[in-house]
């Protein structure tokens, strides 16, 4: 995308940003996948080793634990992927057939919209994570503090916002040019 | 206006939101939203509730079976078990007249039974079977409707993403409903196989033939295969015998079909990203809609409709088969322009409470497993049936020389068998019970 053609041509700067944005958005999913790895990884050690407890071996402590700490990262970091590609599930019956101009407009309104919930979550999330930092609560088994675990999902919902930021400006420059955005899939 | 005329309103501003393409999840978030506000005159519950809701949904021990699953499947496509289960089931089947086909809804049962999925069986497999069908001769038409309704299988033959959100939000046994949905998936491979004979002897021209496979081609297939068994039995078997939890089982699964891959030498580092990315799109898109649901029906609580219908449906003295019927239409109807976790989100804390007060001759907890089995299906069929079923939008964009019309028509004979199904195992709750009965 960033690569400059013979022409003369060049990316604009939205485009540029875009590519960044995917780029930033495709990172932070693959932290979150590789988290779900290690606890496949994790659980099938607890799971042998409580099989083989008779041979002296023991199941991972607190492995559930673990796996909620993992899986709550994981989803937090795939919501700006899905969302840069416009793939969340919604019904496309009706809007096919109002044309290009009308679609772009229900872009930013799906747009806007889902910036203002991303919003609301990252700064109710944050504030969720202060009052589990007040209270100094931890987990029940590993003892590890429950802030931990919220600031790890804070990072997902943060990139998310900046995420749905940038969606509005894309569908607000798809409007103003006429132009679908050279890269994500708007509609398939 | 009370309470309940309010969430009664909500239902068609929620459709409204739909129609304009705002996605699913997003719009059940803003309606409930709105409800709650309208409700309480402020959004102090609102804020309150989403410092812990979204951290709480996601980190879910029991929701975190779904990015678990769907990583399985993908690790089980990379793997090859999708073409391994294909082939098997092509040389065995593949000559007999419509044979392919039949054997591309074989191999969909095969892979149903270790994605959760079904859209990713009816994508993993349309990449498989779909060029295979067209070498063959068969018509756009058969070819696209067939996997189209092959995919179904993936959510009805265990384990199954929708039968887990089921569970949760019935607090019903997962492995338990796993049993019970076997031969009910089973049933429907067979249905999807009986409409393929049926229809290549009505259009005889819509299917070429296929040599005879030796037996020696044919076993040697099945060698392939036994991974795809050996993790089956592995995740549903540990589920049953209660040697893992149901996560525990989904972790065990994705391990299992990972090291297949990484055997077969189909994951790599760039695979693995890949499937990762699918998997986050996907996983995103469902947490996304179970949050949605989670605001709509906290406000759906709030505004006590549920209780209210419960408490009229009970006392109005209807028929309970009436009720039933009545229930099963209005799933058929959603299924033709919704996708099939939202309706079963939105649905199933309204229609649940209502039904397990009548009086099928079931004791509380059979009804709550036959009627999970029942409205698994009727919502399975909204994935194939027009204008807005996405299996038919996946398979069709895979086929690009096949019109929709023609999928849309290639898709009806099974449409009808899943018809005919849903109405023997209404009128039959035994065979759905049947299985779990026997075993525990």
């Amino acid at each position: 995308m960033t690569t400059e053609h013979a022409d003369g041509w060049q990316p604009r700067r939205i485009d540029r940003i875009d590519a960044g944005m995917r780029r930033l958005a495709a990172a932070i999913a693959i932290l979150g996948g590789m988290g779900l790895v290690l606890v496949i990884l994790a659980t099938v050690a607890s799971v042998t080793g409580r099989a083989l407890i008779p041979l002296g071996l023991r199941p991972i402590r607190g492995d559930f634990e673990l796996i909620e700490l993992a899986a709550g990262f994981a989803v937090f970091s795939f919501l700006p992927w899905c969302q840069i590609n416009r793939q969340h599930a919604s019904v496309e019956l009706l809007t096919a057939r109002l044309g290009d101009a009308v679609n772009r407009w229900i872009d930013l309104v799906c747009d806007i919209l889902m910036f203002l919930v991303a919003a609301l979550i990252a700064v109710q999330h944050g504030r969720g994570m202060l009052d589990k930092y007040g209270y100094g609560e931890t987990t029940f088994v590993l003892q590890y503090p429950i802030w931990w675990a919220y600031a790890a999902g804070l990072a997902g919902a943060a990139v998310f916002l900046v995420v749905s930021l940038h969606c509005v400006m894309r569908s607000i420059d798809a409007i103003a040019t006429g132009l679908s955005p050279t890269t994500g899939s708007a509609h398939h | 206006m009370s309470s309940q005329e309010i969430a009664l309103l909500a239902f068609p501003a929620l459709l409204v939101l739909i129609f304009l393409r705002i996605p699913i999840g997003l719009a059940m978030l803003v309606t409930g939203m709105g409800g709650i506000y309208v409700l309480n005159g402020s959004f102090a519950m609102i804020t309150g509730q989403m410092k812990h809701l979204t951290w709480g949904t996601f980190s879910s021990y029991s929701l975190s079976i779904i990015p678990l699953f769907l990583l399985m499947g993908q690790f089980a496509s990379l793997g090859g078990m999708s073409q391994a289960l294909f082939k098997a089931a092509e040389t065995w089947m593949g000559h007999h007249r419509g044979g392919v086909a039949m054997a591309a809804v074989g191999a969909c049962a095969g892979f149903g039974a270790i994605c959760g999925s079904s859209l990713a069986t009816a994508a993993t497999m349309g990449q498989v079977a779909l060029p295979e069908l067209k070498r063959y001769g068969y018509s756009g038409e058969l070819a696209t409707g067939t996997l189209a309704a092959g995919g179904t299988l993936g959510i009805l033959i265990p384990p199954s993403v929708i039968l887990v959100i089921y569970a949760i939000l019935t607090e019903q046994n997962i492995a338990k409903l796993f049993v019970a949905a076997f031969i009910p998936g089973i049933l429907a491979a067979i249905g999807y196989i009986i409409a393929i004979a049926i229809y290549v002897r009505i259009k005889p021209q819509s299917a070429g033939s296929r040599a005879r496979a030796p037996y020696c081609e044919r076993f040697r297939s099945l060698v392939a295969v036994w991974p795809v068994l050996v993790v089956f039995l592995l995740v549903v078997g540990g589920i049953y015998g209660g040697v893992f939890t149901p996560t525990e089982a989904a972790a065990v699964g994705a391990f299992g079909t990972g090291l297949v891959a990484l055997i077969n030498g189909g994951l790599t580092p760039m695979s693995l990203k890949r499937a990762i990315l699918a998997t986050a799109s996907s996983t995103a898109m469902i947490f996304l809609i179970v949050l949605g649901a989670g605001i709509f029906n906290t406000f759906l609580a709030l505004s006590q409709l549920p209780q209210t219908a419960a408490a009229l449906v009970s006392d109005g003295g209807f028929n309970p088969w009436l009720v039933m019927f009545a229930v099963l239409v209005l799933y058929l109807v959603l299924g033709c322009v919704m996708d099939s976790l939202s309706m079963i989100l939105l649905t199933v804390p309204i229609f649940f409470p209502i039904m397990v007060g009548l009086d099928f001759g079931l004791s509380p907890e059979e009804f709550a497993l036959w009627f999970g089995i029942i409205v698994l299906i009727v919502v399975e069929v909204g994935l194939i049936t027009p204008p807005v079923g996405m299996n038919l939008f996946v398979i069709n964009s895979m086929s690009k020389e096949t019109p929709m019309s023609a999928t849309y028509r290639g898709v009806l004979p099974f449409v009808l068998t899943d018809l005919v199904r849903v109405a023997i195992l209404t009128a039959f709750p035994a065979i759905s019970l049947l299985a779990v009965r026997l075993l525990y």
